[in-house]
């Protein structure tokens, strides 16, 4: 959507500030680890990931998340939006590494806690573990659960794991979660923060002895964390944490949140860099990520963001595809019915398509009985794809048709229920130029 | 005393995960909605202090008694007041 959209240009701007990369400060045999890792270098924008929103039930509460919408702090899509079972992430695994050869790295965020559901978070990286040996498997989780199951993460080859930790104060932290529930009882207070903050030391200290790759996320929320980083900075990084990400809180009020509903603000960028210098004093910051969503698909832009700004649409080149789709390997989707677009770039060195991010839509038409009338929601689904050439789908209105014409993208219905794969490797073929074209940006191809 | 889940429930399968008795379940229809089995249901008596479903449940009024009234009340969870849930709608 137009939101997560912003998000990323924001976050790139943010990214951009800081120069290169966090890797100085951190030892060499670390530095290749995560090189490949997008969530944790930002030389690694080439390599996608995927995450599988496999894990529905969170057991604490956080000021900034209603659990009816999606949460933009927690990588979380709303509860109800793209829930898959272990097979089914199996299949969404298969299907995407098979159009995005580049994708490297698997991680499990939610839409809950990872933790919170662990039947379901182990069976499906068991899943995936025995499907691509290679693949870099992640967890998300607010650690409350962590220290109960550091074991069991690195026995099914867990190698990243991120903690969202927001102060190691209790009276901070109970200004941040109403509750938690942990041994079969719903803690409030103090006694919920005391909990949550010891586990969270504990979980982190476990993982890290492990030899876990942990990073620390917190959600900067100013009067209430602010003034709170350098102390949690140092006991994180003194318990083995390798990365400080601190992501400024967003509070809309249309989120429902209680932090949206008490009109608490996010930080200004002066805050957030002042916290991340705080921080910075004992630990490596990380400052390009782009606060994805449980199910995000694809790498995390850098480069390619930042170019397609000027790209025109009108182009004749052709650049990137939008493919309309609910999940499914076939192009099945009519383009009123799709819930995401996955949006491939075309790469001239290799004469490839590849996948560069999934984008989640507001459904312009689910229906007779509930089409949203609003003009927003339809504007929504235009502007998703603003920036692509051409948007594959099964079928296609004439109205959204003409919308789309006069945009300069093109709607194309040929591949209707054909593999999205050979639909790309079709329209990557006429890509090719008769002669090899002069590339001057080698370095960011997307 | 037994339990039940109401239309204000998002299905986020917390309550399913900890019911000690399997009484949880998705309605089949509607995945997002979930429904306490009556005879399964123990309201978890001599297993636990409280009923785990509601112990967990993120969201306030989706779990009932036998009297309809709400385990988490409006407000009990998230803090935030009836005048602005009103105007969040
Ligand atoms: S009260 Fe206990 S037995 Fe009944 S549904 Fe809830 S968790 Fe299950
Ligand atoms: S915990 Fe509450 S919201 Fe979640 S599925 Fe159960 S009743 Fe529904």
């Amino acid at each position: 959507m137009e939101h997560h959209v912003d998000e990323r240009k924001s976050a790139c701007a943010t990214g951009a500030n800081q120069g290169g990369s966090v890797s100085h400060l951190l030892p060499k045999e670390i530095q290749q680890q995560i090189e490949r890792h997008p969530c944790y270098s930002k030389q690694a924008h080439q390599y996608a990931r995927m995450h599988l929103p496999v894990a529905p039930a969170c057991n604490i509460q956080c000021n900034y998340c209603n659990r009816k919408y999606d949460c933009s702090n927690e990588s979380r899509p709303g509860v109800v939006s793209h829930l898959v079972d272990p097979h089914g992430a199996l299949k969404q695994f298969r299907a995407i590494k098979k159009r995005a050869p580049n994708l490297t790295v698997v991680g499990i965020a939610g839409p809950g806690d990872a933790l919170a559901n662990p039947k379901a978070t182990f069976s499906a990286l068991k899943l995936i573990r025995e499907a691509d040996p290679t693949a870099q498997l992640c967890i998300s989780t607010n650690g409350l659960m962590l220290a109960e199951y550091a074991s069991e993460l690195a026995a099914h080859g867990v190698h990243h794991l991120t903690i969202t930790i927001n102060t190691i104060d209790p009276h901070v932290a109970a200004k941040i979660y109403p509750w938690v529930y942990y041994d079969h009882q719903r803690l409030r207070g103090l006694a919920a923060a005391e909990r949550l903050i010891s586990n969270q030391l504990a979980g982190l200290e476990a993982a890290a002895k492990l030899g876990m790759l942990v990073k620390v996320n917190t959600v900067l929320i100013p009067g209430i964390n602010d003034q709170h980083i350098a102390a949690l900075s140092d006991a994180v990084k003194a318990r083995g944490a390798l990365l400080h990400n601190i992501m400024p809180l967003i509070s809309a009020a249309e989120h429902g949140t209680y932090f949206g509903m008490t009109g608490q603000r996010g930080p200004t960028e002066a805050e957030l860099t002042n916290a991340r210098n705080a921080s910075g004093q004992f630990m490596a910051q990380m400052t390009h990520c782009q606060q994805c969503r449980a199910d995000a698909v694809g790498t995390l832009g850098g480069c390619g963001s930042e170019a397609s700004d000027d790209t025109p649409a009108t182009a004749d080149k052709l650049v990137r595809v939008a493919v309309a789709t609910n999940g499914e390997p076939l192009l099945s989707t009519h383009f009123g019915h799709a819930r995401q677009f996955e949006i491939y770039q075309f790469d001239q060195a290799s004469g490839q398509f590849y996948l560069l991010e999934r984008r989640q839509v507001a459904q312009y038409c689910s229906g007779a009985s509930e089409c949203p009338e609003e003009e927003n929601d339809k504007q929504a689904l235009f502007n998703t794809i603003s920036d692509c050439q051409i948007v594959l789908s099964a079928r296609i209105g004439i109205s959204p048709w003409r919308t789309l014409e006069q945009m300069g993208v093109t709607p194309n219905v040929d591949f209707a229920y054909q593999a999205i794969s050979d639909a790309l490797q079709r329209l990557a073929r006429q890509q090719q130029p008769s002669q090899p074209q002069e590339s001057n940006d080698e370095v960011c191809h997307y | 005393m037994k339990y039940a889940i109401t239309e204000q429930c998002v299905g986020c399968h917390a309550c399913a995960l900890v019911c000690p008795n399997n009484a949880v379940f998705a309605d089949p229809d509607k995945p997002q909605q979930f429904m306490i089995h009556p005879r399964r249901c123990t309201g978890c008596e001599n297993q636990y202090d409280t009923p785990q479903c509601a112990t967990i449940c993120p969201v306030e009024t989706a779990i009932v008694d036998e009297l309809m009234i709400a385990v988490n009340p409006i407000g009990s969870l998230t803090g935030i007041v009836p005048l602005h849930v009103g105007r969040a709608q």
